[in-house]
């Protein structure tokens, strides 16, 4: 039976890529580093594991390079995390492999090829494309049912080889530890909001729904008002809350891919044009500042009944 | 010393999609413009030019149908690449690579860079484009060169032929070092770009550009990707806007229309 090395830095993230592996019919092999490989849970996942002791790219490379001469697999699986899309463009290009990057659906899977779909113009379109094997395919977080663990593993403990880049330092980012994906209400916040002190208003509301405060690109990253796990979008988080409301957010599609999967949207904006209000199940269209404290009264009410 | 090769996409403009009837995507109607974050690594190599000593050359591949029919819009992107800091340009433009892959697309910079700027100390190279974001095209062209890669930099300082980076990875960020020349994928978040003056743009237009084919770099294109289709995404979404003549009558039936949902 075919190969189909899967690499992976998180545990969670294995067990989707396995059912990515199934997909296309392959035998799993997976290769875990950074905190997969240090879970508890490698031994059970019933697949051949190599585990590397690494967190930077240079090694993980070298790691990969040689699973791939060795095992020759079809298809090279793995979400599009920073670490993963660094080492397997590079393998990409060392063999001029096809590579598929944030794949929300597999359409068609055989033995010689894969027909998958993916955003297309920052998400404002949906390709499909068709990649001969053997091929790398980088996945969405989520899309893929994680696969059951499925009994004991052989574990195999990779050397580290390092490369020509050295890691020299660590610093750690200002973080909230809140953890937005696993959130089921998600206030969010945009450019509406004219200084970081009015944000108290979303944290007031979020509280009153037991939500927690998510943001756009400007808000988390650029004024830098929020701490950077609080940015959903492209090139932050993708969420899946059953309510999301965005205050003050005019709608770019690099936000909104991150929230595609919410269940219901609410958009709160004063601008009538906005395109939020055509991503939203409900719009208001009011300024924030007048809006959000006449729902906050009527929500707290609702919550004295 | 060396020179630093900034790879300029002129790239398909997201906010202006343009479809077909059948909802598919008009590839030919929609304009090119410079990337996004190639504006950013322009801007770090005007930042290095200094430390390093060599030119900055900007070089760009256009990868959307025929050529013929874009002249006006690479113009374009090549003079904004030549104002916001590149001391000349090389665009390769050839019907026989329109429409190529990742592979074709990394295979022609590659060769571009060996061939016409060998003294190269660094490549920089956006994180992702606007059109298409697969962030792939840095890796591969590093594995290609046989150079260290360093990726999503959010800093970037050189000294003594090397170069030392803030590379950005989900919860922390690494520093890396590594000896030059190298290729470095820079993150929109490094600097803030300026928009050209005035001077800029008009210096522009006397900074040499070059022209290349397919044959000058001796590529015979072998795609592997096929696409099926470009549609335009749907929104399903209720889009209900909620009217009232006061703000808590709005507030009051947005509360009941979310419980309805079964969503508070």
């Amino acid at each position: 039976m075919a190969s189909v090395l899967i690499v992976e830095g998180s545990i969670g993230e294995i067990l989707e890529s396995i059912t990515v592996a199934k997909l296309v019919g392959g035998e799993p092999v997976v290769l875990a580093y950074g905190s997969a490989a240090k879970s508890g849970d490698l031994g059970s996942i019933g697949a051949r594991v190599y585990k590397l002791d690494a967190i930077h790219p240079d090694p993980i490379f070298n790691a990969v390079k040689k699973l791939y001469e060795e095992i020759k697999p079809i298809v090279v699986v793995g979400h599009g995390s920073k670490n993963n899309r660094d080492v397997l463009s590079r393998l990409a290009g060392l063999y001029d492999l096809p590579m598929g990057t944030d794949i929300t659906k597999v359409v068609e899977a055989s033995d010689s090829y894969v027909v998958y779909e993916r955003g297309f113009l920052s998400e404002r379109a949906v390709a499909q494309e068709k990649v001969p094997l053997p091929a790398v395919l980088l996945v969405n977080a989520k899309v893929f049912e994680p696969a059951s663990p499925a009994g004991a593993s052989e574990v195999v403990e990779l050397p580290v080889e390092e490369g020509q880049v050295k890691l020299v330092g660590r610093l750690e980012k200002q973080l909230s530890g809140i953890n937005l994906e696993e959130a089921e209400i998600i206030v969010g916040v945009g450019r509406g909001f004219k200084k970081k002190e009015d944000l108290k208003l979303a944290f007031e509301l979020a509280e009153l729904l037991g939500a927690q405060v998510g943001a756009t690109r400007p808000i988390a990253a650029d004024y830098k008002w929020l701490p950077e796990d609080a940015w959903i979008g492209i090139s932050g988080k993708r969420v899946a809350p059953k309510l999301y409301i965005a205050v003050g957010i005019s709608g770019a599609p690099q936000h909104m891919a991150g929230v595609n999967n919410a269940k219901i949207i609410v958009a709160v904006n004063k601008d009538k044009s906005a395109p939020i209000f055509k991503f939203a199940d409900y719009g208001v269209v009011a300024d924030l500042y007048q809006f959000l404290p006449v729902l906050i009264k009527k929500l707290k009410e609702r919550k004295g009944q | 010393m060396g020179d630093i090769v900034v790879l300029v996409k002129p790239a398909l403009n997201p906010d202006m999609v343009r479809t077909k009837p059948d909802g598919s995507i008009d590839i030919d109607a929609i304009p090119l413009k410079l990337d996004d974050i190639d504006a950013n690594a322009l801007e770090l190599a005007k930042q290095l030019k200094s430390a390093l000593g060599g030119k900055v050359v900007a070089v760009l591949l256009h990868k959307w149908g025929s050529p013929a029919r874009r002249n006006r819009d690479l113009r374009m992107v090549t003079q904004e690449a030549l104002a916001r800091g590149a001391d000349e340009a090389i665009l390769v433009s050839d019907e026989k690579l329109a429409d190529g892959d990742q592979i074709v697309t990394s295979q022609v910079l590659a060769e571009v860079i060996k061939k016409y700027v060998p003294e190269y100390s660094l490549v920089l190279v956006a994180e992702a484009s606007i059109d298409q974001t697969t962030g792939q095209i840095a890796g591969r062209i590093a594995a290609k060169l046989g150079v260290p890669f360093i990726s999503y930099a959010r800093k970037v300082e050189v000294a003594d032929g090397k170069v030392k980076v803030e590379r950005d990875v989900e919860d922390h960020i690494q520093v890396l070092e590594a000896p030059l020349p190298a290729v470095i994928s820079v993150t929109q978040e490094i600097n803030e770009p300026r928009p050209p003056t005035l001077i800029q743009i008009r210096r522009a237009a006397k900074k040499p550009q070059k022209k290349l084919t397919a044959s000058d770099l001796g590529i015979t294109p072998q795609p592997k990707k096929e696409v099926v289709q470009y549609r335009i995404l749907t929104v399903t979404r209720k889009q209900i806007i909620i009217e009232g003549d006061t703000l808590e009558e709005i507030a009051e039936k947005l509360i009941q229309a979310l419980e309805k949902e079964g969503v508070i």
